[in-house]
């Protein structure tokens, strides 16, 4: 079983879609509006430019379309605002100073010190810019109450940042906008509950606000923003890093709906935790622990792009992917020494039926799985050299993956009884060679009778030569098992649907199909591509949490064959994932008052790797005795 | 329509909402050709007006008449509007619901469904490393409530220190709290508690999930509120009834499963039900203790 993405445990079935945005989020909230039951607040696109700018910043090399596209437009649906240059030319109120010509400048100039230093400014001035209207407002208590969300929403830039190093600072600020809340004042209901403002503090709460800012976002902040992070400059801010941080339109939460993860030995009926070295591998597949900085600290996992086996259709992080789905996994943030200067996010791709697709990697530069999976690891997300076990058995559980049942394919590839006319003729269309493609048809490549594969990489036209005649634009021929659910298509995910592709090769090589036949070669794919039952259904006898505590539960099981062969290497990775993702995945259940009962398992994981750590395997087996005991008490309450 | 002109169209209608003085009670002889909806803010005005626009649209194409939607600044303007008849129909929780119904006749039609129940209760959260185990330890301690017109967000919390003996209803929440602050929703609440800014808050059991994995580690509760109603659709008294029909059965059509998406523009429930004014009968009994009701 496999499905571990911390951040994403509440994103499927029919949770309240609110709750989907803060897990998202990697900021927290300061402040938004009236209660009601579950929401959540999107971000404003102002702040969210800006964070995505410093970002980009961080990034090498840094792609300043990317940063000027930020302040041009606006990402963020559902705002006033055409350009975010038009939110950030009203702090010119403050003090006069034109942010806006200063931005431009900057960027011009592709000066990230500078485009820092000045947005930075821009960013303080428009929380006081907002406070200022608030106080002017404030015998109005909806309207100045707005200006005061309204400010909120542009300090939320810097919050985190503030918490991280200045948690002194960050008390005064947070009791300063309580403080705002409640003084701005009420207007009730026909005279009830009515709260006056309260000017004098609030004028208070704001000079407090506006003197925080002032001194630590508007001073000479460009010293203290080497790393592009919006740190306090002020003396009481601590030296302490930032946790690594991604902007907002970030989205690592799972794929909705959640793919159905097809396991070999469970179709077979074997039970997970009689296999240990798949029961291990499929911890490490969902163990940010394998990884190092900054995938470590983000909880990023192999499971996180490749949810259930398959894809993350979703998963997007700005200026690392260039559209949902995809990433460039070789660039500067995740491991600045694998940098390879290439702009080339790929499609993440799905690793069902994997033991059948080799060679690996989109242009298939990899012919053992092992050397792929050991690239991941090391290269990719910057983790230490796994140990032979660990290689072992990541590729152990990963050899599991089986496609979907195709509903419509016979054992040779080719359709069934079941298929409809139009697919049966886009299947001879599919077998036909065309003079455009040489005399060769769309099955020489995609063979049916071996899984619509010939193991080996092409260069179709869909890629850009990095140089004028460079050879290197050959890609991986892609099965066509479960492709209906794969989408986008080709290697950087550039194409939305399969019509899109067929219309693509149309074009591309001058097959002259008419749209009825173009239709009917879309319906082959469509047919041959079918899963049956592609996605987990949860409903009250199948929830998330039972779903993540089925997993856990199973990780933990290989400590019956860690602890007696006292392997301290292995059972502390493991009890390090387990008692994190235990108390992560607490927020899935459906009845949050039985958190405690999870924390107390993690906390019993956490006894048992202390006692590893101190040689004390009796003691750990003892315990682990006491926690399969737990375990077996808790589980009917968990749902 | 582009986001400015519905801009444009909310500022107009605010500015009919507030103005344009409509009789009590008043009910055309002629149909009903338009239904207005005033939603409340909760987070970003701007956002909900695009939310408006998605379920008007919806709301019109299936009860076969035009819809039209705003955003009110409050509850009290909210309420007004239902006074004076330039809205129709909006949606608030159970307290300042049975404060509309008292004063302005509005009835409730229907019930937002969270978790698979249209009830909820309120509670009192507090860190884990605070030392604070019960509502006793509170004593002189700040607390964060989500506004003062919320039953789960400050009555219920509020009374629950009633029913523990540590205060009396109607009294000064200050006169046992060293701070009460309201933070202007569920969610600034519990995160103020999370973040440390204060001791306590009071909010919506739902709060926990408006905090991330690593913050619930941190935070738990220590008292618990009965059952209150969740938040309400409310119309106006003198609403039509085949108009209130129509509406009630657009609305609970979000139910099924090919317009459940619909549900993320009308402030995210699981769903709707039907419930009836009987069921807040606590909810008044409450706001009578508490002054918030007089009759």
């Amino acid at each position: 079983m496999n499905t571990r993405t911390p951040v994403a445990r509440m994103t499927t079935g029919r949770l309240p879609i609110m709750v989907t945005v803060i897990l998202t989020a990697i900021f927290l909230l300061p402040l938004t509006g009236s209660s009601h039951i579950i929401r959540e607040d999107p971000w404003h696109p102002v702040p969210a430019a800006y964070l995505r700018s410093l970002f980009y910043l961080k990034l090498q090399p840094t792609d300043w379309t990317l940063v000027r596209a930020e302040y041009e437009g606006v990402r963020e649906d559902g705002w006033e605002l055409e350009a975010v240059y038009d939110g950030i030319a009203a702090a010119a109120e403050v003090d006069g100073t034109d942010h806006v010509a200063a931005i431009r400048a900057a960027i011009q100039g592709s000066d990230a010190r500078a485009l820092s230093a000045t947005a930075t400014r821009a960013m303080s001035q428009l929380v006081r810019l907002h406070l200022r209207r608030a106080l002017g407002q404030i015998t109005t208590p909806g309207a100045a109450l707005e200006e005061v969300h309204q400010a909120s929403r542009m300090y939320r830039a810097f919050d985190r940042f503030v918490r991280a190093t200045d948690p002194q600072g960050a008390r005064e600020i947070g009791r300063a906008w309580l403080e705002l809340t409640t003084t701005v004042g009420t207007a009730g209901v026909e005279n009830r509950g009515v709260r006056p403002a309260d000017r004098e503090r609030f004028t208070s709460a704001v000079g407090v606000v506006e003197a925080y800012l002032v001194a630590n976002y508007e001073d000479d902040v460009d010293p203290h923003l080497t790393h592009f992070d919006p740190v306090p400059t002020g003396g009481r801010a601590s030296a302490r890093l930032v946790a690594p941080w991604l902007p907002p339109a970030t989205d690592l939460n799972d794929q909705d709906p959640l793919p159905r993860l097809v396991l070999n030995f469970e179709e077979r009926g074997v039970d997970e935790k009689e296999l240990f070295l798949v029961a291990y591998g499929d911890m490490l597949f969902d163990s940010p622990q394998i990884f190092g900085e900054p995938a470590l600290s983000l909880g990023i996992t192999c499971s996180r792009c490749h949810n259930r086996s398959d894809i993350n259709q979703r998963f997007f992080i700005p200026g690392i992917s260039t559209r949902p789905g995809n990433v460039d996994v070789d660039g500067h943030y995740f491991n600045p020494r694998f940098n390879d200067r290439r702009a080339d996010a790929i499609d993440i791709p799905s690793l069902r039926g994997l033991r059948f697709t080799a060679p690996y990697g989109r242009d298939g530069r990899f012919a053992s799985l092992r050397d792929f999976t050991r690239n991941v690891v090391v290269n990719e997300f910057a983790g230490a050299e796994p140990s032979p076990l660990m290689l072992d058995a990541l590729v152990a559980y990963m050899l599991e993956f089986d496609w979907l049942p195709a509903p419509y394919l016979q054992p040779d590839g080719r359709l069934n009884d079941a298929a409809s006319d139009a697919a049966r003729r886009g299947e001879a269309l599919f077998n036909r060679r065309f003079e455009g493609m040489g005399d060769r048809a769309c099955s020489t490549c995609h063979v049916a009778s071996n899984n619509f594969l010939d193991g080996r990489a092409h260069d179709i036209g869909s890629g850009d030569p990095s140089s004028p005649g460079a050879r290197d634009s050959f890609f991986d021929t892609p099965t066509l098992i479960g492709v209906v659910h794969t989408a986008p298509y080709f290697h950087d995910g550039s194409i939305a649907t399969l019509a899109g592709v067929v219309d693509w090769f149309d074009g591309q090589f001058e097959l002259g199909l008419d749209a009825g036949q173009r239709a009917d070669l879309t319906a082959f794919l469509e047919t041959a591509g079918e899963g049956a039952d592609p996605y987990e259904v949860f409903d009250a006898d199948n929830t998330q949490f039972q779903l993540f505590w089925g997993e856990l539960s199973t990780f933990a099981s290989t400590l019956s064959t860690l602890i007696p062969a006292r392997d301290a290497e292995h059972a502390e990775l493991l009890l390090l994932t387990v008692a994190t993702d235990l108390r992560l995945d607490a927020s899935a259940l459906e009845d949050l008052s039985q958190a405690p009962k999870v924390f107390e398992l993690a906390d019993h994981l956490d006894d048992i790797r202390a006692a590893i750590m101190a040689g004390d395997w009796d003691e750990a087996a003892l315990l682990f005795s006491g926690y399969q005991a737990l375990e077996a008490a808790y589980e009917p309450d968990f749902r | 329509m582009s986001r400015r002109m519905l801009k444009g169209g909310l500022v107009l209608a605010m500015t009919l909402a507030l103005c344009v003085a409509r009789l009590p009670g008043h009910a055309s002889a002629a149909p009903q050709d338009t239904l207005t909806l005033a939603f409340i803010p909760q987070e970003n005005p701007e956002k909900l007006l695009d939310d408006i626009s998605v379920i008007s649209d919806y709301l019109a194409e299936e009860m076969g008449m035009a819809v039209d939607g705003y955003v009110t600044l409050d509850h009290a303007a909210a309420v007004e509007a239902l006074r004076q008849g330039t809205a129709d129909v909006s949606f608030m929780g159970a307290l300042p619901y049975v404060l509309a119904h008292h004063h302005v006749d509005a009835q409730v039609v229907l019930a937002e469904v969270y978790r698979g129940s249209a009830m909820y209760k309120a509670r009192v959260f507090v860190r884990r490393d605070s030392g604070i185990s019960g509502l006793t330890d509170l004593r002189g301690k700040s607390i964060a409530f989500a506004d003062p017109i919320s039953e789960s967000g400050y009555l219920y919390p509020l009374d629950l220190f009633a029913d523990a003996g540590l205060m009396t209803p109607g009294d000064d929440p200050q006169s046992f709290f060293g701070s009460v602050y309201f933070a202007g929703g569920y969610q600034q609440a519990i995160q103020a508690v999370a973040n440390g800014y204060v001791d306590a808050a009071g909010a919506s059991q739902f709060a926990d999930l408006l905090l991330t994995p690593e913050q619930l580690l941190e935070v738990t509760w220590i008292a618990e509120s009965g059952l209150i109603p969740s938040h309400a659709v409310i119309a106006r008294g003198d609403l039509a009834p085949p108009v209130v029909a129509a509406f009630k059965r657009a609305m609970l059509q979000l139910n099924d499963d090919d317009y459940h998406h619909l549900l993320q523009y009308v402030y995210g429930p699981d769903g709707y039900v039907e419930v009836d004014h009987a069921a807040f009968a606590d909810v008044e009994a409450l706001a009578r203790e508490y002054g918030y009701l007089q009759d």
